[in-house]
């Protein structure tokens, strides 16, 4: 039954190739063909969920076992991860919007196909492969809009992005000249005992600032407040929301499995520190709204980082918690802001115009600040606990200072949206018709969540006990008795 | 205690009080007269100025609160009158400690405002806005006091003061430093020179008193009187043991009104700026040594 | 009753806001709303003894979260709380219900925010452990934020301020909570105060501190009371009243309850500030000492009546702390019953002040007065507030300042009660001024025709007004409540009867000493009236100016710089220390946000980014 999972990339990637053809008979509808994909998926997921049950199961690609063929890992915190992304992607297909390119549904499909890669694969070279297959599709989608400053951003996406591939295929050449490995279940028996010293730190630091490009990680995320600005808002919120949140799952297993290691750690909590902080200031500071609610996003990631740097049962849940209400809740305000791409000044007396769109906004933003009883309280709770556990003090004074700071310009924002102050027609800003439905049903998502938070908490605590259970992993993957070559080293 | 006595020492209290005051200013004027050298005025003089002022036949009053202002004075200190115990008399001192007895005096302070605001005279809101800056400098030396005093009797209640002062020894001798203090608290307090700012005859003519006619300035003069009384009354409670007759108890209050007087002449006005000064500094200063011993002591 | 009395009122709150929000515009809409706050105050009043004796008030509203079960129930301390916000709020509106609020255009905004303050604050109340609290707690700043905010403009941008402080305010109890969580792994009363002892001695210091720091922040406690006086200055009437009376109040209520009754003011007793310096029972005295003395200082200097006041409600503050921290079951008991009267007393002051700026248009000390002929019962309604609020005999303010000024002597602190004393006396000094200024003095020729303010909104005037003397008359009424307060928390009970205290070392009787005064005052105006001639009423502008001849357009009133000598003395003393730092703190913030922004728009960021790289690969390799 779980090997249809694999469907999961093999159906966009088939369908991005058979698009164009089918394009040319349907026209217009073959959108359609992508929605009907993506509600298959979810089909799929929400069947393969109720039998993952409490064992994760791995999926082998080509029949041979690992470490030598190619697995695809499937336990709880996967298919929420690509629940949500199939959710989010279901929710923001473009097809909706007139005159769509059958090229966008293409990239788009590729995306998808790269993000479901990504989740699932068992394997560094696999997910190298999609995560470029990823980025690959993202480029072309940024640089959609076909404008000046849409082209100067994806370009400055893309040096960067090749970068941080570089820097991960340096990282995986390096891990494999030293293992003759890439299978993570494999890895994770050798790396964390064997490889501790300057080459393995070099490798970790490689991987984690390679896939950080997209996880909005802090000293390779400077593309980020371009691109979220002049792409079309619809890749902005897919790229906000559910990428970089992979990219970071990815580098929570790393952490996790491979480099165990207290400095890793500290190196992260670091970074996102530093994120938490450079982004909540410079958002402070952003004159537009897309610019603002950008740099938000990267002091957000810098949270779910240093969560998962806290490497504890209780920050891996706060970490999932924090992500999956950052996704869930980041693409709802972009879709919101879409048409404020201007000074923010220019907003002022947006309620008059669009009072339901900016209450809205409000609340979601005041989730993303943390105000009980909203979702983002309860998981900006477990990061604070899971942090205190660790007794990381500093770093807990500097969360609350950067909420502050965030605090700040969120109100300033608000107090624009109700001054009282007519704005002439032209300048006036309205937010309607498709971008509300994806927005009401993300916010409806969280907001009724919430009265299922004690159920929510424990399944939570479930998928964090499953996730830091490296045994689990390996034996999952390797099966009890297959312990082949551990004495490469 | 019967409800006759009370009301009995209801209307006794404030009338001995207004009577022992008009003798107290009496005294107050006789020594000023003697001591520049004047006769100064007979035996009755203070109470056939409050007759003649009352029978005036002009009586110009500016207003409700005009009125109400003098009544408020009047009752404020008939008030306290009544928590001040005499010899023979306590009224109702076990049900109002001493804190009560000095937020009851400013309550004609108050009245007393109220009343020259209605006015409507630059003069006396000037006189006002003085009297009230100066009563901040004096009654932080004289909180100090009391503080210190109740600190070291362990109560704040009066009667019980005087008894413990009875059966030990006088505040005065037990805290000399405070009772200095005090002295120079109540000087001030009493408006006399060099603490007069607020009344400067030559400069606002009066101040507070500017609009006042007829039996308004008699009410003052009554005030005058009650107000003297009080103050004397609660001084020798607190640092010379009371009275233990009527006897031994007027001759006290005597020399306590006596002892600013006899100074109050040789001195010119202070501006409020060095009342305020002056005030802080020095009787402050005393105080807070004489509570530092009492606290040490303690 | 059932035992769940507390959904009925939860279930009125709801109700109210509906109202508001649906009908808020309707003009009979601030009647309804009124009897609605009558009605749920009389909910709770109805079930009063069933509080009196221990037992809550229960209601449905409860959830499970982290082995946590949140439910919120009111005692007998939130009770009290309650009874007064429904007063404040109730009365607020019966002001707003009438003739007003054709003058006042988002009157539906103002009807349902103060619902939501309401019902945000009654569930503060209600909190029963550290989480329904917080999350209480910052429902009631996002709705103050929103009340505050309601004109715009400089109210605004007084809110955004608010905000800031609220959440910083905000942050520091979540870290409290965090540290008390890691060490207690719970968040309910009896758990933490049971397991308080298993955090290091550092730790509880900290906790205390940033409790006190956020909780304080609502009362506006030193050195974070900067936002405060024009928070509340600059809103609506009914609004000043009830953020006067109540909000800030809110700060106090949280902190009695956790100081008191979870953390124990025996362990604030026996914590040391760093080195020894300083007990925190001490340190906290005088904290609250200082926020009595400094925002009365401040409110002596203000020309506008509304700030004055906001400036004194802080101060205020200062002097219930004061009463709460002193250890002493006179102190607690004055500390909260000044909770009581502050709010009678500041809002029948706010009402006055606002009526005065209705008929006249401005609430500018320096542009009003001798209005006492025009307007006689907002003038009686201010005279008895200044009373209250300077704390003389025999309004109510003196009764709770007796309690806590006895309290200091008992306790042996002088130098505090002396502060307690200087506080009062600026409150004077200031409240003079404030009536002065406004009723008595020169009338001003374009007030000549001013009237006394209707009927609405002289009625919860005058009702909060007699609040004021007869809680003064009879404080036993309130310590009532306040004794089976301190009965609950398991501190030493005030031994009270109906007209004050019996400490055995000083009494009062508030019966007596009114009885008396009112006897006496019987006499005054016997004598004054009965002896001599009769007395003769001039003009308002019939005055005396020392040969010169006065006419009504010449303006001799003494209003500005009301006190020029003391003024001279103490301005030096007047350094805005605090303002210096916010704005120190707001240019940091702004440069980091400057320095954060362009790091993000380096045009070459990737080249630097290259050059870090291979510069540490060459490091790297050299190692």
């Amino acid at each position: 039954m779980q090997d249809s999972l694999i469907l999961l990339v093999v159906l966009p990637l088939l369908l991005a190739f058979l698009l164009p053809v089918i394009a040319r008979y349907l026209g217009n509808l073959s959108g359609l063909t992508g929605s009907l994909l993506l509600l298959f998926n979810i089909l799929l997921l929400a069947n393969a969920w109720n039998s993952v049950g409490y064992s994760p199961k791995v999926i082998l690609l080509g029949g041979f076992a690992a470490p030598l063929g190619i697995v695809f890992y499937i336990d709880k915190l996967n298919m929420l991860f690509a629940i949500l992304t199939t959710i989010i992607a279901l929710l923001l297909w473009p097809c909706r919007t007139h005159n769509t390119d059958v090229r966008e549904y293409v990239l788009w499909l590729l995306l998808l196909a790269g993000c479901y890669g990504v989740i699932l694969s068992g394997d560094l070279f696999n997910i190298y492969v999609f995560y470029e297959l990823l980025a690959v599709a993202s480029y072309g989608l940024v640089t959609l809009p076909a404008t000046g400053a849409s082209y100067i951003a994806g370009f400055r996406y893309l040096m960067i992005s090749a970068l941080g591939s570089a820097f991960a295929l340096l990282g995986i050449a390096l891990i494999y000249s030293f293992t003759g490995s890439v299978n993570i279940a494999h890895l994770a028996q050798i790396i964390p005992d064997h490889l501790h010293h300057i080459w393995g730190y070099s490798a970790a630091l490689l991987l984690i600032i390679g896939f950080g490009v997209k996880a909005e990680l802090f000293p390779v995320n400077f593309w980020v407040a371009e691109v979220y600005s002049h792409a079309d808002k619809r890749v902005t919120a897919l790229l906000a929301g559910v990428v970089s949140k992979i990219a970071v799952l990815i580098i929570l297993r790393f952490i996790i499995l491979l480099f165990p290691w207290q400095d890793i750690f500290n190196f992260l909590l670091l970074l996102g520190i530093i994120g938490v902080i450079v982004g909540e200031f410079a958002a402070f500071y952003a004159q537009d709204l897309l610019r603002l609610l950008a740099f938000s996003s990267i002091a957000q990631s810098g949270l779910v980082i240093i969560a998962f740097a806290c490497a504890t049962e209780a920050g891996i849940m706060a970490g999932i918690a924090l992500a999956i209400h950052h996704l869930l809740l980041k693409p709802a305000l972009f879709l919101l802001a879409s048409h404020c791409d201007r000074s923010i000044n220019d907003l002022a007396g947006l309620a008059k115009s669009s009072p339901w769109a900016s209450a809205l906004f409000v609340i979601l933003a005041l989730s993303l600040l943390g105000v009980p009883p909203l979702p983002g309280f309860w998981a900006k709770l477990l990061l604070l606990q899971s942090l205190m556990a660790e007794q990381y003090l500093l770093l807990l004074v500097l969360v609350l200072l950067a909420t502050i700071v965030e605090a700040a310009y969120l109100f300033r924002l608000f107090m624009l949206f109700y001054q009282r102050q007519e704005m002439p027609e032209q300048k006036r800003i309205t937010i309607q018709g498709q971008e509300l439905y994806p927005v009401i049903t993300l916010s409806g998502i969280l907001l009724l969540g919430l009265f299922f938070l004690p159920l929510f908490m424990d399944s939570l605590r479930e998928i964090a006990m499953q996730t830091s259970n490296i045994e689990a992993y390996i034996n999952t993957v390797l099966g009890k008795v297959q312990h082949i070559g551990e004495g490469n080293i | 205690m019967s409800g006759q006595h009370i009301f009995l020492e209801l209307i006794l209290m404030p009338l001995l009080a207004f009577m022992i005051g008009l003798f107290l200013v009496l005294m107050m004027r006789k020594v000023r007269a003697r001591i520049e050298r004047r006769v100064g005025p007979p035996f009755l003089q203070p109470l056939w100025d409050i007759i003649k002022l009352y029978v005036k036949k002009m009586q110009i009053s500016h207003g409700v609160i005009h009125d109400l202002g003098i009544i408020m004075l009047l009752g404020g200190y008939i008030t306290a009158e009544v928590f001040l115990p005499v010899p023979g008399m306590s009224g109702f001192t076990s049900q109002g400690d001493i804190i009560t007895l000095i937020y009851l005096m400013m309550v004609p302070s108050l009245g007393l405002a109220l009343g020259v605001g209605q006015c409507a005279n630059p003069n006396g809101s000037i006189g006002i806005s003085r009297a009230l800056t100066a009563m901040l400098a004096y009654d932080i030396p004289f909180i100090v006091v009391i503080a210190g005093a109740c600190l070291y009797y362990g109560t704040t209640d009066l009667t019980e003061i005087i008894a413990l002062q009875k059966s030990q020894q006088w505040g005065l001798l037990s805290m000399p430093i405070l009772a200095l203090a005090g002295l120079i608290a109540i000087h001030a307090m009493l408006g006399k020179e060099p603490f007069e700012i607020y009344v400067a005859p030559a400069e606002i003519a009066t101040g507070p008193m500017v609009e006042m006619s007829g039996k308004y300035l008699g009410s003052l003069f009554v005030m005058q009187c009650l107000q003297i009384y009080t103050i004397t009354v609660l001084y020798t409670s607190l640092f010379l043991g009371g009275g233990y007759t009527w006897f031994d108890f007027i001759p006290k209050l005597f020399l306590v009104a006596l002892l600013p007087v006899m100074i109050t002449v040789i001195f010119p006005r202070y501006k409020t700026d060095d009342v305020l000064r002056w005030l802080w500094k020095w009787p402050t200063g005393l105080a807070l040594l004489g509570l530092a011993i009492v606290v040490l002591q303690g | 009753m059932s035992v769940l009395d507390l959904d009925h009122v939860f279930f009125l709150l709801i109700v109210n806001i509906g109202i508001a929000v649906l009908w808020g515009n309707r003009p009979f809409v601030g009647k309804i709303l009124t009897l609605l706050y009558i009605l749920e105050g009389l909910s709770i009043l109805t079930s009063y003894h069933v509080l009196l004796s221990g037992a809550v008030l229960s209601s449905s509203l409860t959830f499970t979260v982290m082995q946590q079960t949140v439910q919120w129930q009111l005692g007998v301390s939130g009770g009290f709380f309650a009874l007064i916000t429904f007063m404040a709020a109730g009365l607020a509106t019966w002001f707003s219900s009438g003739v007003w609020a054709r003058s006042y255009a988002p009157i539906r905004l103002l009807h349902s925010y103060m619902a939501l303050n309401v019902a945000a604050m009654l569930l503060l109340l209600a909190s029963n452990d550290f989480l329904g609290l917080f999350i209480a707690w910052e429902l009631v700043s996002l709705v103050s934020f929103l009340i505050i905010a309601i004109n715009g403009g400089r109210s605004a941008k007084a809110a955004y301020s608010y905000i800031l402080y609220a959440f910083l305010g905000a942050m520091a109890i979540l870290l409290a909570l965090i540290i008390i969580w890691n060490a207690t792994n719970s968040f309910s009363y009896v758990e933490v105060r049971h397991h308080w002892s298993t955090m290091s001695v550092n730790r509880q210091l900290i906790v205390v501190l940033l409790l006190i720091t956020g909780f304080g922040i609502k009362m506006a406690i030193l050195p974070f009371h900067r936002w405060q006086a024009p928070a509340y200055a600059y809103v609506p009437a009914p609004v000043a009243a009830f953020l006067g009376a109540i909000s800030s109040r809110m700060g106090l209520f949280a902190l009695f309850i956790v100081l008191l009754q979870v953390v124990g003011i025996d362990v604030i007793q026996t914590l040391w500030l760093p080195f020894e310096i300083i007990n925190m029972q001490t340190f906290l005295l005088w904290l609250a000492a200082l926020t009595l003395i400094i925002p009365t200082f401040i409110a002596l200097r203000q020309t506008d009546a509304r700030l004055l006041l906001a400036w004194h409600g802080i101060g205020q503050g200062g002097f219930m702390l004061l009463g709460i921290l002193s250890a002493n079951a006179l102190g607690t008991a004055g500390g909260i019953m000044h909770v009581f009267n502050h709010a009678s007393y500041q809002a029948a002051l706010f009402f006055a002040v606002f009526s005065v700026s209705y008929r006249t248009g401005t609430a500018d000390l320096d542009r009003l007065g001798g209005l006492v002929t025009r307007m006689p019962i907002s003038f009686t309604v201010m005279l008895v507030g200044i009373i209250g609020l300077a704390g003389l005999p025999p309004m109510n303010g003196f009764v709770s300042k007796w309690l806590i000024y006895k309290a200091l002597l008992d306790e042996g602190m002088p130098l505090l009660f002396l502060a307690a004393v200087i506080g009062t006396l600026g409150t004077i000094l200031s409240v003079y001024k404030l009536i002065h200024n406004t009723f008595l003095g020169q009338l001003r020729l374009e007030h000549e025709n001013i009237k006394e303010v209707p009927w609405s909104m002289s009625i919860p005037m005058m009702i909060l007004a007699s609040i004021v003397f007869i809680t003064g008359y009879f404080p036993g009424l309130l310590l009532e409540s306040i004794a089976a307060m301190q009965s609950t928390l398991g501190i030493s009970v005030v031994d009270y009867h109906l007209g004050g205290v019996n400490t055995g070392k000083g009494n009062l009787n508030m019966i007596v000493v009114v009885s008396t005064m009112l006897m006496a005052i019987g006499m005054g105006a016997l004598i004054f009236f009965v002896l001599g001639n009769p007395r003769k009423q001039v003009t308002q502008w019939d005055n005396y100016a020392g040969g010169h001849f006065l006419t009504s357009d010449m303006r001799y009133q003494y209003s500005h710089n009301f006190y020029p000598g003391l003024m001279r003395v103490i301005s030096p003393l007047y350094r805005n220390t605090i303002f210096w730092l916010e704005s120190a703190i707001v240019s940091t913030v702004q440069f980091m946000a400057h320095i954060s922004y362009a790091l993000f728009m380096q045009a070459n960021y990737l080249l630097y980014l290259i050059l870090l790289v291979v510069i540490s690969l060459l490091w790297v390799l050299a190692v």
